[in-house]
């Protein structure tokens, strides 16, 4: 099959690109070997950075960061909640680092507002009341999964064909000259070839080992972060401590849980493909929070998850804390003489819409076309325009928030039974899933209607929307081994906090489907 | 660190097991009803993310606690439908609400009229007025009132006496008996003075306020609540060792509710107030008191009721143990289960048909069984079980009070 | 309130020791957290003349004499103590709280009893779900009669232990019996 460009990797990156190129009318495919966000798009913080935190060190990604903050918030607005943020001091942090840090973030171009410690305890009661200081500052919470999903829609919508479970097996080179890929349909067994005159590597920290395919070499740092969340909102506002970065110092509202992180750890590349959370780092993390919130030490914690940060190395700081998060585009033909191939890397998750801008205008300039980008000013589906609600019901707003406008392709009529009823999923939004998503099993279902990410983490529902999800996609004897995988992948998170409540609700879940097997 | 695993809120103690929901009354009868588990907890963790996720459908909820009763993790569910009703919820006909729920209001209105009040009552117009402008169901029995209150009674006729005791007890005899039923204060009385206790009453009671809270009013509510506490702390220090009820849910809502619903810190009161078969229980038992009771005649078949409010606070084995002390008397326990009737719920026009689906095994129940009389500690459940079914209800101070 | 066994912890158990005690000709009072989903069980214990006390729980410590449990206090029932001859403490794993845990301990909360677990918390679990998990034997040591240990070397005279609050894989129907047996 013949393309113009090829994408490698469904991550934020990847699928931001797909919609870009197809946007200017590229006729665009996107391989991934497992499901959209597979990788550190969904092993984040769910953080829309206003740039603050790097205001001090790295005044430039700060400023793109402010940039790609206001961007997001109208063109991603159903995946936003513009929460606000804190960037508060402690009785044993350097008060005197808040000015610096103020200047710097103006100077970015980022709104800071020095507030009165008092009214930061009223505004926000579960903040910690020792706070010597507060600064406002633009960050919001975003859903990496929403925001993932929603894009990747827009860019089949225009067009570009986007394959999950599609990993590749090797490159095709001509004369020196990259000129497609082979790729392994992991469904069928089929193997596809699909050509194209450029091929970008959106693959993340994978993207070294793919590189290297073609004998590239690329520095990547695996840096691992791991997190926390817990079982209810906490805080309103995202709460940052005003200091430089360090461990577990910013506490996220993320819908209708919190989540807190995060460490830094090199791992290797190997562990990448099986990331989990160790006791030190829950015992690090919970020990650290508790200085931002206080009420974390009698909150539930609900599990724990690791990512894998995709940072280009430098040599001299080994947590990798200090690297510049800046967006990397490597151009291989003018680096590495093989043409057709280019990478793009580094950056973050709110800077990924400028980060495919980069390499969608690189695309195009190796294609000879002239079409600009226009990302930052279209809507993503979903975030269009105002909300027409099917009814008055519960389920209805919750999918509400999750779709946006989108809401108007459920059928709720009939179909309004509830099936996930700690984040109130409806059958009919598992339909409009399947029908509409590229929902395969029970993880990538849930990454696209929070099922299972409530405080039971599926325990209640389970069995039932397996059912239901084996039924919509024709195969309904497939039921029961979507439980087993999706248990399981619930159980790696579960296992780390293991304790207390937690502890409760995993001898009960082992009670409910340890026998499945 | 981590020390307690459990969150104020104690809502996320919830582990999704479902058993409250198997055991909600009002589920088994409304499809509208969330359940116990989906308005509790699971709503309340979107409630917290933005009010707008408040479902009008917990308006259904009885506050009967059975969910809190059958909850493995000690989540106080009812508490946290209560809570949300009170911070979210809307009046959907205030006046009707407004005169239900008033029973200090309404009962001394009607009290001096009470024949009138009475006659007019059961008379089929005005029950389908009441029905058609205001929303009281017309098949609703009203109980009747009386003309001489309580409180008038016992200052003419017994407050004289309660002198010659050298201990006493405050008695909060509540909206029924002070309105509706003097007898049973009556009764208490005598088996009070019986075991050697004196009476006084509070200087100003007001209804406890349960049917404020549950109807929108808990401004008024908590008003009644401060005042009442108030008139506790001083009964107490004043030398009476105890302040008795004789209803059930008076009982739960002083020592719980108060605190549980309204935020206030009773911690010191809250242990002395007492449903009066308890506290009479124990004084037997420690031997501080000591009562002769006699047969009430013929074996007398008792049907024993367990009101919700009596199964959360675990009391019924005291009523029952009481009760099982009267020579001759055949005591069955019910199988305990809601009436249906939930206070002022059952009186709504848009409820009345779920009270009577969800009180209807209990009806069939009691019909089987074919008691001489029934006995519960709830004045509501005595209304609902007389109303649906054919047999006389009396509490069991009262069968006390004639076995002495 | 006077028994001749009071049973702490009414689910399967508790119900079936109850039951066994009841045809035994005993006074038997059961007080249980919540409601025993146990349903035929549970209607057997009460028409054999069993007191069911549901949604009440027994108030940590109890009054002891030497190592023999005289009498416990529960939450609903305040001053009113329940007193018996012998004890049955069957409250069940971490679910019903028989067990609780805290980051790095687990304790039986009622008695302090002897509990035997694994002290690295990060051996209470195994990553792959549908084995047999390490904190699924955890529970409280008992000796050859079931009766469960104050501490080292202490035995409770009269509290015996049955179902899911022993350490090991149990039988439930199995420890109720033999420790049904051992009371008549």
């Amino acid at each position: 099959m013949d393309f113009d460009v090829i994408i490698i990797g469904g991550g934020i990156t990847g699928v931001s690109t797909a919609r870009d190129c197809a946007l200017r009318g590229l006729k665009t495919v996107l391989v991934e070997r497992d499901d959209l966000t597979a990788g550190a798009t969904g092993r984040n913080h769910g953080l829309l950075h206003s740039g603050s935190r790097y205001a001090v060190t790295d005044r430039e990604s700060a400023a793109e960061c402010i940039r790609e903050n206001l961007i997001l918030k109208k063109i991603a607005s159903h995946c936003i909640e513009d929460t606000g943020g804190l960037s508060i001091t402690l009785p044993e942090d350097d008060l005197s680092y808040q000015s610096t840090f103020v200047e710097c973030c103006r100077a970015a171009g980022i709104d800071a507002r020095v507030l009165d410690p008092e009214e930061v305890k009223r505004k926000e009661p579960a903040v910690n009341p020792e706070l010597v200081g507060a600064v406002w500052v633009p960050d919001a919470s975003v859903d990496p999964f929403r925001l993932t999903t929603a894009t990747a829609l827009d860019a089949t919508l225009h067009g570009a064909v986007i394959l999950t479970y599609h990993e590749l097996v090797d490159f095709v080179i001509e004369s020196g000259r990259m000129v497609g890929v082979r790729v392994l349909d992991k469904r069928s067994g089929e193997t596809l070839t699909f050509n194209a005159p450029v091929t970008v590597n959106a693959a993340g920290i994978w993207g070294a080992s793919i590189a290297a395919r073609c004998g590239i070499q690329i520095s990547m740092y695996p840096a691992k972060g791991s997190l926390l969340i817990f079982g209810h909102r906490v805080c309103r506002m995202v709460v940052n401590r005003c200091r430089k970065p360090s461990n577990a110092d910013i506490l996220v509202p993320g819908d209708v849980v919190s989540v807190l992180g995060t460490t830094s750890s090199k791992v290797s590349l190997e562990e990448c493909d099986d990331i989990r959370v160790s006791a030190d780092e829950v015992d690090l993390l919970l020990k650290e929070g508790e200085r931002l919130s206080p009420k974390l030490s009698s909150t539930r914690v609900l599990r724990a998850y690791a990512g894998v940060r995709p940072l280009v190395a430098s040599d001299d700081d080994p947590t990798g804390r200090s690297i510049s998060r800046g967006i990397v585009l490597l151009d291989h033909e003018l680096r590495d003489g093989l043409p057709g191939f280019i990478t793009i890397s580094g950056g973050k998750l709110t800077t990924h819409r400028l980060m495919a801008e980069q390499a969608s205008d690189l695309v195009c300039s190796k294609l000879g076309v002239s079409a600009r980008c226009t990302t930052d000013k279209t809507p993503l589906p979903g975030s269009e325009q105002t909300v027409q609600m099917p009814d008055k019901s519960i389920s209805a707003r919750a999918a509400a928030t999750r779709h946006g406008s989108r809401i108007s392709k459920m059928d709720f009529a009939g179909k309004s039974e509830v099936i996930c009823q700690c984040e109130h999923v409806t059958r009919a939004e598992i339909e409009y899933a399947v029908q509409c998503l590229d929902v395969h099993n029970l993880i990538d279902l849930r990454r696209r209607t929070r099922i299972g990410m409530g405080t039971c983490q599926g325990t209640f529902c389970m069995s039932k929307v397996a059912t239901v999800l084996a039924e919509a996609l024709g195969t309904p004897w497939k039921a029961p081994e979507f439980v087993r995988e999706y248990v399981r992948e619930r159980w790696k998170g579960i296992v780390p906090v293991c304790w207390g409540e937690s502890l409760r609700e995993a001898e009960y879940m082992r009670k409910q489907y340890g026998n499945e097997i | 660190m981590q020390e307690l695993d459990l969150s104020p809120n104690d809502f996320e103690l919830c582990l999704k097991c479902n058993l409250c929901t198997t055991v909600c009354p009002m589920m088994a009868a409304n499809p509208h009803y969330p359940g116990p588990k989906q308005a509790g907890p699971d709503g309340e963790r979107y409630r917290l993310k933005d009010a707008a996720f408040y479902d009008l459908t917990l308006k259904y909820c009885l506050n009967c606690k059975r969910c809190e009763v059958a909850c493995p993790s000690d989540v106080r569910v009812g508490d946290i439908i209560q809570n949300a009703r009170i911070r979210f919820g809307r009046q959907h006909n205030p006046i009707r609400d407004f005169m239900l729920a008033n029973t200090d209001l309404v009962g001394s209105l009607a009290s001096p009229l009470a024949p009138v009040v009475n006659s007019a009552l059961g008379f089929k117009p005005v029950r389908l007025a009441l029905d058609s402008l205001m929303g009281v169901d017309r098949r609703r029995v009203f109980p009747s009132y009386s003309k001489e209150r309580f409180s008038s009674w016992f200052r003419k006729n017994a407050l004289p006496r309660q002198a010659r005791f050298a201990r006493k007890i405050a008695y909060f005899h509540g909206c029924y008996v002070e309105y509706n039923f003097p007898q049973l204060g009556k009764d208490l009385v005598r088996i009070l003075n019986e075991a050697g206790y004196g009476v006084e009453l509070l200087p100003e009671e007001k209804c406890c306020g349960v049917a404020l809270l549950s109807n929108g009013f808990s401004r008024q509510a908590r008003r009644q609540a401060e005042s009442n506490i108030s008139a506790f702390r001083k009964a107490l220090s004043g030398g009476a060792e105890a302040i008795l009820t004789t209803g059930s849910t008076c009982t739960l809502t002083l020592r719980e509710e108060y605190s549980n619903i309204l935020g206030m810190d009773v911690s010191d009161v809250a242990s002395c107030i007492h449903l009066a078969t308890e506290w009479l229980y124990g004084k037997l038992e420690s031997g501080e008191i000591s009562l002769k009771f006699k047969s009430l005649g013929k074996p007398l078949r008792v049907a024993y009721h367990s009101a919700c409010h009596m199964v959360k606070l675990g009391w019924s084995i005291f009523s029952i143990e009481m009760l099982r002390r009267i020579p001759g008397l055949q005591l069955t326990p019910l199988q305990p289960q809601c009436c249906g009737i939930a206070g002022t719920f059952g009186f709504k026009k848009e409820n009345y048909d779920y009270s009577q689906k969800i009180g209807l095994s209990l009806f069939d129940e009691i019909r089987e069984l074919n008691p001489d009389l029934v006995a519960t500690d709830c004045e509501t459940c005595k209304w609902q079980i007389e109303m649906s079914t054919q047999y006389s209800v009396l509490n069991p101070v009262s069968l006390l009070s004639a076995a002495l | 309130m006077r028994f001749d066994t009071v049973i702490i912890g009414g689910g399967l158990a508790g119900l079936i020791v109850g039951c066994g005690l009841l045809e035994a000709g005993q006074k038997v009072v059961a007080v249980t957290r919540g409601l025993s989903l146990n349903e035929a069980p549970r209607n057997r214990f009460i028409s054999l003349g069993g007191e069911y006390l549901p949604g009440d729980s027994v108030l940590p410590g109890g009054e002891w004499k030497n190592d023999r449990l005289l009498r416990v206090y529960t939450r609903n029932l305040g001053k009113t103590p329940l007193e018996a001859d012998n004890f049955i403490l069957s409250t069940g794993k971490f679910f019903s709280r028989g067990l609780v845990t805290s980051m790095d301990s687990v304790r039986e909360p009622l008695f302090d009893c002897l509990v035997d677990y694994e002290h690295d918390r990060s051996r209470w679990c195994t990553n792959e779900f549908f084995d047999r998990q390490p904190f699924e034997d955890f529970g409280v040591r008992v000796d050859d009669r079931h009766r469960v240990f104050l501490e080292e070397g202490r035995i409770a005279e009269n509290v015996y232990a049955a179902g899911e609050i022993l350490a090991g894989q149990i039988d439930i129907e199995e420890s109720a019996l033999f420790v049904c047996k051992n009371l008549i």
